[in-house]
C-alpha cells in the first residue's frame, strides 16, 4: 500500500524524466544528422537490408523524424504517440544492429552521425553491444511513457 | 501549466505550430541545398554518365571507379599502395580512371573535395590528390581550411587567383553534393570502394589479409583482369 502510494507519487516525475532522456537523445541524435543527408543514407544503406531507393530515402527522413519525436517528448505533447513512435524506432534500431551482428556486418551504426561499413571484417561486439543495450534502456522507457503518459511539465492534458 | 484550460490549450497550439513551423523551414532549406541539380557549377572534366566524378582518359574502355572521401584515412592508405600504378595507368593510357570524391564524414571533406574540383581544371588533380593524403590531417579537427588548401595547392604549383577564389567560395559546392548523391544511387556504403569495370575488387576478409586494396600486386591483377 504504502510502496504503490510512492510509485504513484513518483510516477509522474519519472515519466518526466524519461521522455528527456528518450527525447533527448532522439533530438540529439536527429540534430546531429540532419544537415548531412547523404551521410545519413549512407548509415542507412551499410545495414544492407532495404532496397537501395528505400535505405536512401530512409536516410534522409529518419533524422527529421528523430528531431519531431524528440521534441514533442521534451515538451509533453501527444505524448503516447510519440512513446510508440519512439519505442519503435527503438525496436527497429535492435534489429537492425542485431541483424547487421548475426550476419557478420562490421559496421559504425551511425546513430549519432556519419556510419557506413568499417574497414575491418572484425565485428565490432563492444559496440554493438553497448548500442543494442542503449536501445533496450531506450525501449523500455518509451513502454513506460507509453504505459504512464501523465507526467510533469508536460503540455498533454 | 496546471491552472488555466484556455491558455494551457492556446499554448500548446502555439508550441506545436512554432515547432512545425521550424521543422518544416529547415527541412525545405537542406532539401534544396541538397537537392542534386543539373545545371550546376562542375570542373571541366566531369562526366555525368559516370556519376558526375572526376574522369581521366574518357576515350577508353577498361575503366576503374574510385569512391573516396578525402579524410578517410584508409582512403590515404590506398592511395600509398596504388597511387603511383594508378597514375601510370592515367598516364600511358591503359585505363579511364574515375575518382568519385564522396564527402559523408564531415564539413571538411566537402572543403577537400571542392579543391580538388578546382585542381582538376588546372590540371592538377592528380598532384593535388596525392599531396592531401601525405599530409592528412586528423579527421575534422578544423585543420583543412581554404588557406591550408590554397597552400596545398601552392605545393603542387597552383599559382592561379583563380583556384583561390574557388577553394576559398566553394565554387563547385553544388557538385560536391551531386556526387554524394550518385554515391548513394551506386550503393557505396564506405570508403575507399573500388570498382573495376563494374565489379567491386576484392576486400580484405581478415587482418592478415589485404585484399586487392591493399596488396599493389593483387591490384594490378584485379585491374588487369587476370
Amino acid at each position: 500500500m504504502n510502496l504503490k502510494l510512492q510509485i504513484t507519487k513518483f510516477q509522474p516525475w519519472l515519466t518526466f524524466v524519461f521522455r528527456l532522456i528518450l527525447g533527448g537523445v532522439l533530438l540529439v541524435a536527429g540534430g546531429l544528422k540532419v544537415t548531412d543527408p547523404y551521410a545519413s543514407a549512407t548509415s542507412v544503406r551499410a545495414y544492407q537490408i532495404l532496397p537501395v531507393d528505400l535505405a536512401n530515402f530512409l536516410g534522409f527522413v529518419l533524422p527529421f523524424a528523430e528531431v519531431v519525436i524528440g521534441i514533442f517528448l521534451i515538451v509533453g505533447i501527444w505524448v503516447r504517440l510519440n512513446a510508440i513512435a519512439g519505442g519503435a524506432l527503438m525496436v527497429m534500431f535492435i534489429i537492425a544492429i542485431g541483424q547487421a551482428w548475426i550476419r557478420g556486418i562490421s559496421l559504425d551504426c551511425g546513430c549519432f552521425g556519419k556510419g557506413g561499413l568499417l574497414e575491418t571484417d572484425e565485428l565490432p561486439v563492444w559496440n554493438y553491444t553497448i548500442e543494442i543495450a542503449r536501445d533496450i534502456v531506450l525501449a523500455v522507457f518509451a513502454f513506460y511513457i507509453y504505459r504512464f503518459p501523465k507526467g510533469k511539465l508536460g503540455l498533454d492534458k | 501549466m496546471a491552472n488555466g484550460k484556455s491558455g494551457d490549450k492556446g499554448l500548446r497550439a502555439i508550441v506545436i505550430g512554432m515547432i512545425v513551423f521550424v521543422i518544416t523551414i529547415t527541412g525545405v532549406f537542406i532539401y534544396f541545398d541538397k537537392k542534386p541539380v543539373t545545371n550546376v557549377a562542375s570542373p571541366g572534366s566531369i562526366s555525368k554518365a559516370d556519376g558526375s566524378g572526376l574522369v581521366f582518359n574518357p576515350e577508353l574502355t577498361n575503366q576503374i571507379d574510385i569512391w573516396e572521401d578525402f579524410q578517410c584515412p584508409v582512403c590515404a592508405r590506398f592511395e600509398q599502395t596504388n597511387g603511383d600504378y594508378i597514375e601510370k595507368l592515367i598516364e600511358e593510357k591503359k585505363a579511364k580512371v574515375v575518382f568519385h570524391t564522396l564527402s559523408f564524414l564531415g564539413p571538411e571533406s566537402v572543403l577537400a573535395a571542392n579543391a580538388a574540383a578546382c585542381a582538376s581544371d588546372e590540371n592538377k588533380f592528380l598532384g593535388f590528390h596525392r599531396a592531401f593524403y601525405q599530409n592528412l590531417p586528423a579527421e575534422n579537427s578544423g585543420a583543412v581550411t581554404a588557406d591550408y588548401l590554397v597552400a596545398l595547392g601552392q605545393g603542387v604549383g597552383i599559382t592561379s587567383d583563380k583556384f583561390k577564389s574557388c577553394v576559398a567560395n566553394l565554387d563547385y559546392n553544388g557538385w560536391v553534393n551531386n556526387v554524394a548523391a550518385s554515391g548513394g544511387e551506386a550503393n557505396v556504403n564506405s570508403t575507399p570502394t573500388v570498382f573495376v569495370n563494374g565489379k567491386e575488387i576484392r576486400r580484405a576478409t581478415s587482418g592478415a589479409d589485404l585484399g586487392d586494396y591493399f596488396d599493389p600486386a593483387a591490384f594490378a591483377r584485379a585491374v588487369e583482369g587476370k
